[in-house]
């Protein structure tokens, strides 16, 4: 009789383990679904204010053109730069594209602040405070983006996420890179005369 | 786990105060417990002989009491439910102002809520210098949040999003909830506590009732000391648990943890209000008393920077060129309503807080 008390002791003991490990791993699973969750809301976030810029370029081109109507160069470049921008898809794709139109947005603006009428131009001024609005939003998007990611990351590389998470598709994602976004900000804005 | 950013920080927190909720009624059945054993030990209830026998009647006898004094919570509870907004209002002095007084400042709550999918808090206001904001309301369509006048004058609107986010994380967590609950765990044990004192009082320590008595009422004593002592501490331990969940909440709502500091920055030292103690809880920051540690119901300044810092990836920026707020200086209202004006001193509620048998405790 001893020995069947002890395998029930033995068969409970074994059940509690297998019931927190699955607790444990149910757990952890949840809590990654949430944070991807977390990480997908906040390119989302992004998206919203990378498609509102999408849409200002238009009329800041027009504008623009209405008083440097010979720029041709820059004109072309911001109008290639957004189709780019607009067909872009996936995470890298996007950043690459976007800090395209980032440069040349850029540029475009260098080359207003040689046309003074056009400077005072209300329309012209408040489609520029416009964009600053919106790179402002899209700074701080970005930057939640990547804490956001940093924490999906981290939690994936923990212990006992580090088990199993690449088994059930969670890998680690790339950050919304500012690297590329400080090479775009770095070639010199031509400003014709 | 530890936290490694914002959500995993705000999932700690969250358990944390849960934890410390559930101490509530365990302190609760814990002292009952510890009287009843004090009753037998002194006499005043018929022992078994042997200690373990004790301690089984006593069990026994809580098994009877532990359902009133929950039922006690729950009646208390009820009443705090149906008052509390008047509570707030009169003890505070705000009135709520329509949209039309204040549209821009419904507009930077409104497009918070809209990116949560919930219905826009009431804004009101305190007229007041003291810079602060706090959440009120128990259920949906009944919450609100109050700012001060000086809020409005301080703040640039960055800030000022930063701190009706902070305010709407309370309303989205239901922290009010959780706080009037604490409050009413904390409220029946300081009232234990009282009755036993006051009894200790008036009958002499049970002098000339047989000996041992004595016995009961040291035990009563130390119960009643060291219960309203934890009972203080976890409902603060709450609330602080709180106030750093609502400011992860705020970075999350407007992804400006630099906002946020900055509006910290600025309010710290300046966030008088009059207002009874136990309403504190709810503050955007309070720094009346100087008393930090167990003992009060908000995180440090710095500690609560350091964290934005830590998780939110915030950055602490070198205050701007004044931004212009667009509140203009309002006159400040005189004659206050209420019984207790923000600006008047006696604010009577605040004097002896934990000693008042209300529904906030």
């Amino acid at each position: 009789m001893s020995g069947t008390l002890e395998e029930m002791t033995l068969l409970i003991l074994v059940l509690v383990v297998v019931a927190i490990l699955a607790v444990m791993l149910v757990g952890t699973y949840n809590r990654l679904v949430a944070l991807r969750q977390n990480a997908n809301s906040a390119f989302a976030d992004i998206d919203v204010q990378l498609k509102q810029r999408q849409d200002l370029v238009p009329n800041l081109v027009e504008s623009v053109k209405g008083y440097a109507a010979h720029e041709r160069g820059v004109f072309d470049e911001v109008t290639t730069a957004r189709a780019a921008a607009t067909s872009a898809n996936g995470v890298e794709a996007k950043v690459a594209a976007e800090n395209a139109l980032t440069g040349a947005l850029g540029r475009l603006m260098a080359v207003a602040e040689a046309y003074p009428d056009l400077k005072a131009n209300q329309n012209f001024m408040q489609l520029q405070a416009e964009l600053t609005d919106i790179e402002n939003k899209l700074a701080a998007a970005r930057r939640f983006f990547n804490n956001a990611v940093g924490e999906f990351n981290a939690s994936v590389q923990r212990f006992p996420a580090v088990l199993f998470a690449a088994a059930m598709g969670f890998t680690a994602r790339d950050f919304f890179d500012l690297g590329a976004d400080r090479a775009a900000a770095s070639v010199a804005p031509q400003v014709k005369f | 786990m530890q936290a490694v950013g914002l959500q995993t920080y705000i999932w700690n927190n969250n358990i944390r105060s849960a934890v410390l909720l559930a101490g509530f009624p365990l302190l609760l059945v814990g002292m009952v417990f510890v009287l009843t054993l004090g009753m037998i030990w002194g006499g005043l209830l018929p022992s078994t002989g042997t200690p373990a026998g004790d301690i089984a009647f006593a069990l026994r006898l809580l098994a009877g009491a532990a359902p009133a004094a929950i039922a006690v919570a729950a009646i208390w509870f009820a009443i705090a439910y149906v008052f509390n907004q008047s509570i707030v209002d009169m003890a505070t002095g705000s009135r709520p102002v329509e949209r039309t007084d204040q549209p821009e400042l419904y507009n930077l709550l409104e497009n918070l809520c809209i990116s949560r999918g919930i219905k826009t808090p009431t804004i009101r206001i305190i007229e007041s210098d003291g810079m602060n904001a706090f959440a009120s309301g128990l259920h949906e369509g009944r919450f609100s949040i109050t700012v001060t006048r000086g809020l409005l004058q301080s703040l640039d609107n960055n800030e000022l999003e930063a701190v009706l986010a902070h305010e709407l994380t309370h309303v989205i967590n239901r922290d009010v909830r959780t706080m009037v609950i604490a409050a009413i765990f904390a409220g029946i044990i300081t009232l234990m506590c009282q009755i036993i004192y006051r009894s200790v009082f008036f009958t002499g320590g049970g002098r000339g009732r047989g000996r041992g008595v004595w016995v009961f009422w040291v035990i009563a004593m130390a119960a009643a000391a060291i219960g309203s002592l934890l009972a203080v501490v976890i409902r603060m331990a709450i609330s602080r648990s709180r106030e750093f969940v609502a400011d992860a909440g705020s970075v999350e709502l407007t992804k400006n943890p630099d906002a946020m500091i900055s509006a910290l920055q600025k309010v710290s030292g300046h966030a008088h209000l009059d207002a009874p103690q136990s309403m504190r809880a709810m503050f955007l920051e309070e720094d009346d008393d100087g008393i930090f540690g167990l003992f009060a119901t908000h995180p440090p300044v710095e500690k609560r920077i350091a964290a934005l810092q830590q998780y939110g990836g915030g950055r602490i920026v070198e205050p701007a060129v004044a931004a212009p707020s667009f509140n203009q200086p309002g006159p400040v209202a005189a004659g206050l309503p209420g019984p207790w004006g923000a600006d008047s001193e006696t604010a009577s509620p605040s004097a002896k807080p934990e000693q008042r048998s209300g529904p906030w405790g």
